[in-house]
């Protein structure tokens, strides 16, 4: 059985997926550059996962499945990136400091593999949450 | 040649060619750019009230009633609106006595505060282009965020002083959390940060600077890297919101590090704004009311504070329009959820998750495509753009005249 | 980009000379220094057993036979469209030295990389300093790559 991860996920941008955004909010390519985890390759081994491994990632505020993907970048283990999108913003604190700038740069949250029946959060279930 | 308000870049020299409806050749867009341009044929909004196709008459006439009807309404987004539109989005707040915030409120506002107040030394990108031999990317990522930004201005091209360029006379320094695309550049002056961990390193550089031995991380580097900045002829930091979420409060550190920078030598920075005119709207708001965000207009005076931030107003208001923003994609899920709540107006060219939850939407015309106007890029220059494709939508700034004639 | 050892990898690896080389790796070499062409592998073309590799092969091949004559591959997929190899191309800087050469998108027929429809394109590729027998090793489109978009084969 895979461990249950604790991270911290920093949000950040990617070209591809923002010119997916522009093209489409609803569209499955937006989703699919969208609804993604970045993850060290030791994390990645703790959570026995593969690239597109489903992931559920939750914390206080919220939860989402998405998919696991390798980082390229050096070592980084116990920090995730995700990309700004309705995905990352379901895990995002309205609770602000001073600055009153929402924590979109350190999220903490736990991550787990998924039963097999669960798929990735569709942008319909993220509107039915919101609209709740 | 036609202007993409695709980001606070805006640059100018775009070829575009259209045929049937449909973007045929464009030269000298990024590929941000050409998503942006491609826009302009898919996902259109319609005029709607409560999800069912109307009359924009209908539209605009149920629009002004909901806010007339608001005690406390919010008027949010206006980072994507040209200067002429936002100049009607204050006149129609003071109207109504409404709270009036952007993006920057989230982000580089707190920043750019000290920009427009002249705490922080600034310059235009020109300058960078002609003059700069250092430029730090500090929590930023252009190669992504603002993809010509090292094309045209801050590393490859050659200018007045500058001729041999990155060749030999330009270095580019990359702090952030992870490895980006614009750190894999100049890999030999990248240095990583924890996240959170922006300050320490702030301060590790004015050690450096002050001749000490720095705290956190790699002393060699650091002593190399405070150098360097020594050596500097001419500098600019590019704040990015890595550093400004990191930093929040502690804003003085970056003060007191340009202070620093320009005892020894000159160092300007440039906010690396994301919409194309959030800066225009700081400045109009700071001519207009004092202050460059976060203002309320209840009782006639313009109010600023914590309170008048969309994140809080979200939560308060009773009624709220979203004008060339999708809050519902890109705030907190608390924030997003407050907002589907209320009786929401949207003025979109597109379908978005905030059209989606909207009772009233009306389509508008894309800026810069369709629309002319006035923005101001992200180093305060002023730039004027005519449409490139004929419309019979209206701009923003003739709907929101519209509403407000309808109130 | 794919090895030699790959491509040897995809090849009948019988020695069979049919195609004038001594040796499928020699073939392999030769694949790949675009001295060689897949279909001159005969028993790889007519043999049904080796159809699973053919088809990989070619997959494999693609990007190596579409390279220019200077060994240029663009990756239009990875592309930012940022223009920085069009701003350090040492062509273009000489061709527009107040377009290219200051960041403006070019306008010189002249001119060797552009950005269209938000990727680098080549053209004149005859003027690349990788080019013709003063050719010299200039690397500054694919150093200043963030995508790795541009390569040399």
């Amino acid at each position: 059985m895979a461990e249950v991860v604790e991270v911290i996920i920093v949000t950040v941008r990617d070209i591809f997926q923002d010119e997916a955004g522009r093209r489409s909010r609803f569209s499955d390519e937006y989703k699919n550059l969208s609804a993604l985890i970045i993850l060290d390759k030791q994390d990645m081994i703790r959570l026995e996962a593969k690239d597109g491994q489903k992931l559920l990632v939750k914390n206080d505020v919220g939860s989402v499945v998405v998919a696991a993907k390798t980082s390229e970048d050096d070592m980084h283990p116990g920090l995730a990136f995700m990309y700004n999108s309705p995905w990352s913003n379901q895990l995002v604190s309205d609770n602000v400091c001073d600055g009153s700038i929402p924590g979109n740069k350190r999220i903490k949250a736990t991550l787990s593999t998924t039963e097999e029946n669960m798929d990735i959060t569709q942008i319909s279930e993220l509107q039915a949450r919101m609209q709740s | 040649m036609a202007i993409c308000t695709g980001c606070s870049l805006l640059c100018e020299d775009i070829v575009a060619t259209y045929e049937n409806g449909a973007l045929t050749h464009v030269k000298n867009l990024c590929r941000k750019g050409h998503g942006h341009f491609q826009a302009a044929f898919t996902e259109r909004t319609v005029p709607m009230i409560d999800g069912e196709q109307v009359t924009l008459d209908r539209a605009i006439a149920k629009a002004a009633e909901i806010l007339k009807s608001a005690k406390s309404p919010l008027l949010y987004g206006w980072s994507n609106s040209t200067l002429e539109a936002q100049a009607a989005g204050i006149k129609l707040a003071e109207k109504l006595g409404a709270t009036m915030d952007d993006t920057s409120s989230f982000c580089q506002g707190i920043l750019m505060e000290r920009i427009l107040s002249g705490k922080i030394p600034s310059c235009t990108l020109d300058d960078v282009r002609n003059y700069a031999d250092t430029s730090i990317f500090w929590g930023s990522d252009p190669s992504s965020s603002h993809p010509r930004h090292l094309s045209r201005f801050s590393y490859y091209p050659r200018g007045e002083k500058r001729q041999k360029s990155y060749e030999e006379e330009r270095t580019c320094i990359v702090v952030d959390v992870r490895k980006s695309a614009t750190a894999r550049l100049c890999s030999n002056y990248y240095f990583r940060v924890a996240p959170g961990g922006d300050a320490q390193f702030m301060e590790a550089i004015l050690a450096v600077l002050e001749g000490k031995i720095p705290k956190v991380g790699d002393k060699k580097k650091m002593i190399e890297l405070g150098s360097h900045l020594k050596k500097t002829k001419w500098g600019v930091i590019f704040p990015g919101p890595g550093m400004i979420d990191s930093l929040q409060d502690k804003m003085e550190l970056f003060e007191r590090l340009l202070a620093k920078l320009n005892e020894i030598t000159t160092f300007k920075v440039i906010p690396m704004v994301g919409h194309y005119n959030m800066r225009g709207f700081n400045e109009l708001m700071l001519e207009k009311t004092g202050f460059i965000n976060r203002v309320s207009f209840k009782g006639g005076a313009a109010a600023h504070g914590p309170e008048h931030s969309a994140l809080v107003a979200a939560k308060t208001c009773d009624a709220a329009l979203v004008i060339g923003s999708d809050p519902l994609s890109a705030l907190p899920f608390c924030t997003a959820h407050a907002l589907a709540r209320l009786p929401l107006i949207a003025i979109d060219p597109r379908r978005s998750l905030t059209t989606d939850a909207a009772k009233v939407v009306i389509p508008s015309a894309i800026s810069g495509l369709e629309a002319g106007g006035t923005a101001v890029r992200m180093d305060g220059v002023k730039i004027k753009f005519e449409p490139i494709i004929d419309t019979n939508l209206l701009s923003d700034e003739q709907i929101l005249t519209r509403i407000m004639e309808a109130i | 980009m794919v090895g030699a050892m790959e491509i040897y990898m995809l090849l009948p690896k019988t020695n069979c000379k049919k195609c004038g080389l001594p040796t499928c790796m020699a073939f392999a070499v030769g694949l790949l220094g675009r001295e060689k062409k897949v279909d001159e592998c005969t028993p790889l073309i007519e043999e049904k057993k080796y159809e699973a590799k053919l088809k990989k092969l070619r997959e494999v091949m693609a990007p190596i036979e579409n390279a220019s004559e200077t060994g240029l591959i663009i990756h239009p997929e990875r592309c930012f469209g940022c223009g920085n190899c069009v701003v350090a191309c040492p062509v273009n800087v000489a061709a527009e030295p107040t377009r290219s050469a200051v960041g403006l998108g070019p306008e010189s027929e002249k001119v060797i990389l552009r950005v269209e429809d938000g990727v680098v394109v080549a053209n004149n590729l005859k003027e690349c300093r990788r080019f013709g027998p003063n050719k010299t090793l200039c690397n500054a489109c694919t150093a200043t790559c963030p995508s790795k978009a541009i390569e040399f084969v």
